[in-house]
């Protein structure tokens, strides 16, 4: 199973996308951060395959996050998980910065799925 | 399931690649001129002409082609032949991606029009507001995107009721707030009785119960609707040309006499009926 980490400064979403991943066979998560200077952290001590991070986050927010993260872990895969996924500039902006896709919210579970699976 | 443009549906439905939708992007960069760079190619004005409207700019609120009239370096009519000539020649992101050879010519349809239902659901049904305000078309579209959302995301079913300039800002169990910036200025409002916010909370968490959570979870769901609301009104208005940001979504607790109107703002009521003896209300506090 794949180890996801999740990072949001919204409780609800970060319950959301848990359970998606727990009710998988292929994922698994492996903690929630609550701001990018917590995902940085926590991927350096959880090691996760994949990180779903949200771009609009108090204190260090997504995009400057996945900046450092694409400089210090090429191993990675950041999918950017928002409500302004579909402003083409911050869409076209994350991936520039190594996203390797955006998921907009509202999300259905099967679509955030089928994303990762394709990672 | 939101708004969305073209380019993202392509690589979220895996038509196209990441890598093909950036060198679409890159080619529309390097074809697609800006206005003053248009106007230069046109022979209209040199480069330093330019230089020196950017560097007016930092003491001027005005756009490019206002500033290079007003400065006497464009007429009015080589304006509208510079705006005419970008429009005619701009190169949508569809045929970009043709270009690089990730679509071709059939594909590009077929997929238009499955991108066309897939968004139909955010086509604005028309909404009326109370009195005449500047910018009434995001606003219009800001309150006919929350009533959908509220069908959508929170299955919940209500009744618009008229809208109305208020004075104050009626009290409730809670708000959750979000402040857009940019071209338009202004706090977007959801006002809910202690009902509804577990209704939303049920919704967001899609649980049958929300007893045992924490009031922070339960506070939380509803600034995680109003967030997707929010960035779902930026996505819409980028398709309609207006730039706009918003910040982390907050929590206001409202004393029971209301909430005054912050001078220099108006302030626009919707109320949503449920029909339980709850009360929902969406609160535009736009900055004149």
């Amino acid at each position: 199973m794949k180890k996801v980490l999740i990072v949001d400064d919204s409780l609800s979403v970060a319950r959301q996308l848990e359970r998606i991943i727990s009710e998988s066979d292929d994922f698994v998560s492996v903690g929630h951060a609550k701001n990018g200077a917590e995902a940085i952290k926590m991927n350096h001590t959880e090691n996760p395959e994949i990180i779903c991070m949200d771009m609009n986050m108090p204190g260090m927010d997504g995009l400057t996050a996945l900046r450092t993260l694409s400089v210090m872990d090429k191993e990675v895969k950041v999918v950017m998980v928002t409500s302004l996924g579909g402003v083409g500039d911050k869409f076209t902006e994350a991936l520039k910065l190594g996203a390797k896709n955006v998921i907009s919210k509202p999300f259905e579970a099967d679509d955030v799925l089928r994303i990762l699976r394709e990672l | 399931m939101a708004v969305k443009f073209f380019g993202q549906f392509l690589v979220e439905k895996n038509i196209v690649t990441r890598d093909a939708l950036l060198r679409a992007i890159d080619l529309q960069d390097q074809k697609n001129l800006k206005l003053g760079e248009m106007a230069v190619s046109m022979g209209y004005i040199t480069q330093p002409d330019i230089e020196r409207a950017h560097y007016a700019q930092m003491t001027k609120d005005l756009k490019l082609g206002d500033l290079l009239i007003e400065m006497g370096l464009l007429t009015l009519n080589q304006l509208n032949d510079t705006i005419t000539h970008q429009k005619n020649t701009h190169l949508y992101i569809g045929e970009a991606l043709i270009l690089v050879g990730a679509l071709d010519n059939a594909q590009l349809v077929q997929y238009l029009e499955e991108f066309k239902v897939d968004q139909a659901r955010y086509v604005s049904d028309g909404i009326e507001l109370p009195g005449a305000i500047a910018n009434s078309k995001i606003w219009e579209m800001a309150v006919d995107l929350t009533y959908k959302m509220i069908t959508r995301v929170l299955d919940m079913h209500f009744r618009p009721g008229k809208s109305s300039v208020a004075t104050v800002i009626d009290t409730n169990f809670m708000i959750a707030a979000m402040d857009f910036s940019g071209d338009v200025e202004a706090r977007y409002l959801i006002s809910v009785s202690e009902g509804l916010q577990s209704t939303i909370a049920k919704a967001i968490l899609r649980e049958e119960s929300v007893e045992n959570e924490s009031s922070e979870v339960l506070e939380d769901t509803v600034m995680e609707f109003v967030n997707v609301v929010c960035g779902n009104v930026v996505a819409k208005a980028s398709q309609m040309g207006v730039v706009m940001n918003i910040n982390p979504p907050v929590t206001i607790r409202p004393p029971t006499v209301g909430l005054p109107v912050p001078a220099g703002h108006t302030a626009l009521s919707f109320p949503i009926h449920t029909g339980d003896g709850e009360k929902m209300e969406l609160i535009l506090l736009i900055r004149n």
